[in-house]
């Protein structure tokens, strides 16, 4: 639109030119936004409200599925105990998860942010590490860690710390970290940036004004950071809600979460309708979480009243 | 204050109460936590990688290549990571082509409806792995087209890919855009220089920096996704983090350490890559 008006200052003949082009002009912006707006629509819409609709399906004698109408599945959901206890493991996995996924990475940025500068970058370096890295590589790693056979088992033997080879593997602790690994680096990357933020002289005025380090942290750190540590949360809970394979590769066998049962009822026993509902609880559940943090954030700001 | 000054002030007891030594000491046991912690996985696989024997097994006695000379020579693993570079270079062109585009028209033109399609473009990036591949497998599972079916080909995994990554590269290069002065555009425009001939001589090569990372952001992304995949592959299209997966699955051999140091290869080298071309550019600057 301004290129328009740029024409037509250049010269009578481009304005003569410019004029039929108006009408074409005023479509450029769809044109150049329809890629992506196709592929949000069409392959993001779209299979939403497919996995919608099947989620009222029925499944009958076996059958992928049935066209027709029932809460059956969201009915299972509440009655069932495998599925309201995968509800519930996931919904508490992913709390703990956060939790530690936002301290580790709280106390880590606090120590880039005021540790000599020399360190900076190579800690930033270590935190991309695990982003750069498969989530099923991270997996493996942790695989041959905590196993009788593992990494940690031989350590402490050699070391003569344990009498006896022993397993984590299996664990939901190793489930945990397996999971607090992959969260780590957002909760870093997005705590860090609300520190850079933050003058370095706040903290020398306030260890002026007589307060010790736990004072400091409380009363000028802490308000500060507090959206940062929201953000940081609520992206930890949204990703561990939504992985699969770490829970249940190096969880118990009984650690189900909702994504593992989505797979599971989709590829093992090829109930569509049970699936889809499962996932539309996934996403329900991060809607919700992304609307509860902008809430709290709004209100984030009145965090001294 | 530099922050080396500040160092010297936290570090010279005015953050009183407990002594600085026992705080440093803390932040120093606290920081070689965290460095073991992310790289133990790492050094754990790598380490594993090079063993001689045929069982996943610490300590590791004796030493060998055999695992990487047996990955290269199965095809299965090879196919797997053609088939996983393939999709990446698929999902990084029309991730790219895609999210730049519709960032620019963000940055350039008034559009009805604008915080709506804003949402639309971004939400894909915040739905879990699995409801994205069982969408568009129940989806479109059932489409062929000519005798090729998109249930289980590359195409429904770039697809899939895309939508985590297109929403990540229309974030990165809106926010480049911004920068980008626009009295420059509006001095190629009185030059003649029509809105295409500008954007691809004025405008790319002054973002060229976000247009390489985001690329980059795209490869690696596609690269190591594995979820999506598992519901969209069939045998003959396995992704490398597929393929481990159930192999995982199935039984865990060194094998899949020399998988796992293959692929994390193939990130670290498109990372030097780009590296290098950034320290270039800067040099050209420079002069």
């Amino acid at each position: 639109m301004s290129g328009a008006q740029q024409v037509t200052s250049a010269g009578h003949r481009d304005a003569m030119l410019a004029r039929p082009a108006m009408k074409f002009e005023r479509l450029v912006p769809w044109a150049l936004v329809a890629p992506a707006l196709v592929i949000a629509l069409v392959f993001f819409g779209l299979p939403i409200l497919n996995t919608l609709r099947m989620s009222f399906n029925l499944h009958v004698d076996q059958r992928v599925y049935v066209p027709g109408f029932t809460l059956d599945q969201y009915w299972m959901l509440v009655k069932n105990p495998i599925f309201s206890g995968s509800i519930l493991t996931t919904v508490k996995l992913s709390l703990i998860c956060a939790f530690s996924a936002v301290t580790i990475g709280y106390g880590f940025a606090l120590l880039v942010w005021i540790g000599p500068p020399l360190w900076r970058v190579g800690f930033i370096g270590l935190a991309l590490c695990p982003l750069l890295i498969s989530e099923i590589s991270i997996i493996f790693g942790w695989w041959m860690f905590f196993p009788k056979t593992g990494l940690l088992s031989h350590t402490l033997l050699s070391a003569g710390l344990i009498e006896d080879r022993f397993s984590l593997m299996y664990t939901e602790f190793a489930a945990l970290v397996g999971l607090t690994y992959l969260t780590l680096p957002f909760s870093f990357f997005i705590i860090l940036s609300i520190l850079d933020g933050i003058d370095k002289r706040l903290l020398e005025a306030s260890s002026d004004l007589g307060a010790g380090p736990l004072t400091t942290f409380r009363e000028v750190m802490l308000p500060l950071t507090w959206p940062g540590m929201l953000v940081a949360f609520a992206h930890a809970f949204i990703w561990a809600m939504g992985t699969y394979a770490t829970p249940s590769a190096l969880g118990p066998d009984t650690l189900w979460t909702i994504g593992f049962l989505v797979q599971e009822q989709m590829l093992g026993r090829h109930n569509w309708p049970m699936a889809s509902a499962l996932a539309i609880v996934l996403v329900v559940g991060v809607a919700s979480i992304m609307l509860l943090m902008r809430r709290l954030m709004a209100r984030g700001g009145r965090f001294h009243d | 204050m530099t922050e080396a000054a500040l160092a010297q002030s936290v570090g010279s007891g005015r953050l009183a109460g407990i002594s600085v030594t026992v705080w440093r000491a803390a932040g120093i046991v606290f920081a070689s936590f965290v460095t073991l912690y992310v790289l133990i996985p790492i050094g754990v696989t790598i380490a594993m990688s090079f063993n001689d024997g045929s069982f996943i097994r610490f300590p590791i006695t004796s030493w060998s290549l055999r695992w990487y000379e047996g990955f290269f020579a199965s095809t299965r693993w090879t196919q797997a990571l053609a088939n996983s570079l393939v999709i990446a270079l698929g999902t990084t062109v029309i991730s790219t082509v895609s999210g730049i585009l519709a960032a620019w028209t963000f940055d350039r033109y008034n559009l009805p409806l604008k915080n709506v399609i804003y949402v639309l473009i971004m939400l894909p990036l915040f739905t879990p792995g699995v409801v994205l591949g069982l969408g568009i497998a129940i989806a479109f599972g059932g489409i062929e087209i000519g005798g090729w079916s998109f249930f289980g080909s590359r195409g429904s995994v770039v697809i899939a890919h895309s939508l985590w990554a297109m929403p990540l590269v229309f974030m990165l290069m809106e926010a480049t855009f911004r920068t980008v002065d626009r009295r420059i555009i509006e001095a190629s425009y009185d030059l003649g220089g029509r809105p295409v001939r500008t954007f691809f001589e004025i405008v790319l090569p002054m973002v060229s920096t976000g247009v390489i990372s985001s690329a980059l952001f795209a490869f690696v992304i596609s690269l190591n996704e594995f979820v999506m995949a598992l519901f969209l592959t069939s045998r003959g299209t396995q992704t490398l983090p597929v393929l481990m997966w159930l192999s995982l699955r199935s039984a865990g051999t060194p094998e899949l350490a020399v998988t796992a140091v293959v692929l994390a290869t193939a990130v670290f080298a498109c990372m030097s890559l780009v590296m290098v071309w950034y320290v270039r550019q800067l040099r050209k600057l420079g002069r």
